[in-house]
């Protein structure tokens, strides 16, 4: 990789984006730019590639990328493991969060917090391989103790998640609670939610647009993926893309996800309704 | 004292070594008994197309090894016993070098002492239990164990006696060539209880081989509860054929908790006879191979009476070219009606090269029986590696993670905190590949903050260095 110099604002910008999953070509163009401080909202029916560019803007080994790029602090991260994009300040709320037995949300968050305040620069001749001294001035348990309390009451979760296993066990919405909750112990500077709105009742869906809003603000960008225009009632979007079969067909003001919701995607994407499940 | 036999096992050893010994006679018709079985019996190969566990161990060179070899003082010498222990037993190669016991518990008439010396002192005991619950017929080399046997623990615990602290014996090889044949004889009487621990370590010399061939029997009478734990530490080199069976009475139980994480070859057999109404038989094992390790265990439980129940849960996980073959075996004799009897292995492969077999099998010949049986094998999930590493985890560290907490259901059940620590910082220092800078500091840290261990204070690390 050459050597890139971080710009100061961490934005993000995915350019003719490419990808492929086996050998079936999921996005074909994806042209997006999120900046800190702003919320972006990207729209599109299952199956038109919205979960395929959350994927793979954090590299998720399963797609590989064809062509184009996507730069976040003005390095191209096509080339960073996960972890690494992670510690640049990326982050990925999942759609179906992997659960992982035996590992407490608890322990497993700590490391996490310490991993992305070691940060990661591309230009330091050596890099941090999890060389435990650098890790461990991070985050006492005190300090660690102290602050997700008070994340876990924005978020309402109850005192035992904590020594849960990560997601084992946990009811949709839970899920998608200790979603956001471990967003606000890391503290991204560019947050994907990728469908944190499905299958949550309203009074949860609230709970964590609450969480979120609280979360918003000049060092954040985010880019909120849905193909159902009601969570943006409750976290305002600056813009609005939609997606079609893997390209970014239009882009708008909030104004346009008031219309999505009126009119559907038939009027934008050419084809009726649900036509389009295949391959989400 | 300084004493060796001429190498290799034969007739002549048998008898040289129990002269040696200053046996009575009965002693030396059970060796001699044993030694035929173990001519008679052919080593066994295991099946046509497995992992070949048995069959390496079949190739061993036995004649290289000294079937004896005496030093220091044999049976005399004290040993430093931790605080947290009752009693203590220390063992190098073949014989036992120091022994212990909380003399509050001799004055109640608790027995801790080297079989040798129990041969002399309680003969009635010993002729009437020993290999009695593992005879030289289970298989060849519990004959060889029956023959050369030398050393070990006989620990009895008279009826209603309980034990608080843990009854620890440790078993050491550290000359090339060296045999421990340790035999561990447990009686413990109605209502009495004990925790028991056993520990076996290594420091050979580079290159060199040497042979653990320890068998260990539990006499558990009514209400009796005897929980015996083993940690099986060895270093490269080692050959470890053990075979470990007990027997629970009326209302007993008898809870086996094992870990095999060390020896180049390991045939571990363990198995529990469910002989009174009510007993219990648990079986946890942790097992962990790297390198070229091979590990064969075999399970049984032997469900005999009414209304008996075990569980047999093992958790393994292989690396690099380790090969593991799991055999559980779950009998119900005919009339052991409501038995409950459970089995299950779990096999996680971190390498492309390491192989796994599960075999479990059920013989029942009961018809109200609760009785179920499963085993997997799989890699780590590549959902939850990415989920990790999208949380800034480093891909080797995600990784140790998960098979972290692939192996916490299983330390779950072990009831000590102490063993449960130790086993976690082996499990850690396993995980580390070498090249990765982590300190012995480093590493224990990176176990307290991640699995939360609590209790495991320094006595618990001083055990664990002691041997280094």
């Amino acid at each position: 990789m050459e050597i890139q110099t971080p710009v100061q604002t961490a934005e993000l910008v995915v350019r003719n984006l490419h990808a492929k999953v086996e050998d079936k070509e999921i996005l074909k163009g994806v042209d997006l730019t999120v900046r800190q401080g702003e919320i972006h909202a990207l729209m599109g029916r299952n199956g038109s590639g919205k979960s395929t560019l959350a994927n793979v803007i954090m590299g998720h080994p399963k797609y590989e990328v064809t062509e184009g790029e996507i730069l976040f602090k003005g390095i191209n991260i096509l080339e960073l493991s996960p972890d690494k994009r992670a510690r640049l300040g990326l982050f990925l709320a999942f759609q179906y969060p992997a659960s992982v037995p035996g590992v407490s949300v608890a322990n497993f968050l700590r490391r996490s917090l310490e991993s992305v305040r070691e940060g990661y620069d591309p230009n330091a001749s050596a890099q941090p391989t999890g060389q435990v001294d650098n890790k461990r001035k991070g985050v006492s348990p005190a300090e660690f103790r102290k602050l997700l309390q008070e994340k876990m009451q924005i978020l309402r979760v109850d005192r035992t998640f904590i020594n849960r296993y990560i997601n084992e066990g946990f009811s949709g919405g839970e899920k998608k609670r200790a979603e956001i909750l471990q967003m606000a112990v890391l503290q991204p500077q560019m947050a994907v939610l990728d469908e944190t709105d499905s299958g949550l009742d309203i009074d949860a869906l609230k709970i964590v647009a609450d969480g979120v809003n609280a979360l918003t603000g000049p060092n954040l960008g985010i880019l909120i993926i849905t193909h159902y225009p009601r969570i943006l009632s409750y976290i305002k979007p600056d813009q609005v893309h939609v997606m079609d079969k893997g390209r970014i067909i239009k882009v708008g003001g909030p104004e346009l996800a008031l219309e999505l919701e009126q009119k559907g995607y038939e009027w934008l994407t050419g084809t009726s309704d649900e036509n389009g499940e295949a391959g989400a | 004292m300084s004493a060796a036999l001429v190498k290799g096992f034969s007739r002549a050893g048998v008898e040289a070594l129990s002269r040696l010994k200053g046996e009575p006679d009965w002693m030396l018709e059970k060796r001699l008994a044993a030694w035929d079985i173990y001519e008679q019996t052919p080593a066994p190969l295991g099946r046509r197309g497995d992992l070949g566990i048995l069959q390496r161990v079949a190739r061993f060179k036995f004649d290289q090894l000294a079937p004896y070899t005496a030093n220091g003082v044999n049976g005399n010498g004290h040993a430093a016993m931790p605080t947290w222990e009752a009693g203590v037993l220390v063992q190098r190669n073949s014989t036992v070098v120091g022994r212990d016991l909380d003399p509050a518990l001799a004055a109640r008439g608790v027995i801790l002492t080297d079989m040798d010396t129990a041969v002399r002192e309680h003969p009635d005991l010993v002729q009437q239990y020993f290999m009695t619950a593992v005879t030289p017929q289970a298989s060849k080399y519990a004959a060889l164990h029956g023959a050369f046997w030398s050393g070990g623990i006989f620990l009895y615990l008279p009826r209603g006696v309980v034990i608080e602290k843990p009854v620890l014996a440790r078993y050491l090889l550290d000359e090339a060539n060296a045999t421990n044949f340790a035999h561990t004889l447990i009686v413990a009487e109605p209502g009495s209880q004990l925790i028991y621990i056993e520990e076996t370590a290594s420091a050979l010399p580079n290159g060199a081989t040497a042979l653990f061939n320890g068998v260990a029997e539990i006499f558990a009478k009514a209400n009796a509860h005897v929980q015996f734990n083993s940690v099986q530490d060895f270093g490269p080199g080692v050959w470890n054929l053990t075979t470990k069976h007990g027997i629970p009475e009326k209302d007993a139980y008898i809870h086996w908790i094992v870990a095999d994480l060390g020896a180049d070859t390991t045939v571990a057999n363990l198995g529990t006879t469910l002989a009174g109404s009510g007993s219990n038989g648990d079986i946890v094992g942790v097992l962990f191979g790297t390198g070229t390790q091979f590990i064969q265990i075999n399970t049984l439980s032997n469900h005999a009476a009414l209304s008996t129940s075990a569980e047999t849960y093992f958790k393994g996980v292989l690396d690099d070219r380790a090969r593991m073959n799991f055999e559980g075996l779950i009998q119900v004799a005919p009339g052991a009606q409501q038995t409950n009897s459970y089995l299950s292995d779990h096999t996680l492969l971190l390498s492309d090269n390491a192989r796994a077999e599960a075999i479990p099998s059920l013989e029942i010949a009961a018809n109200d029986v609760r009785a179920s049986h499963g085993a997997t094998t799989g890699q780590i999930d590549a959902e939850q590696l990415f989920y990790l590493m999208c949380r800034g985890i480093p891909e080797d560290e995600a990784r140790r993670l998960i098979v972290q907490g692939f192996f916490e259901p299983v330390l779950e059940k072990i009831p000590s905190e102490e063993l449960r620590g130790r086993l976690r910082r082996s499990i850690v220092r396993k995980m580390t590949k070498e090249g990765q800078p982590v300190d012995d500091e480093t590493e224990w840290h990176t176990v307290t903050d991640q699995w939360d261990v609590e209790g495991a204070g320094a006595e618990a690390v001083e055990i664990l260095g002691g041997e280094e």
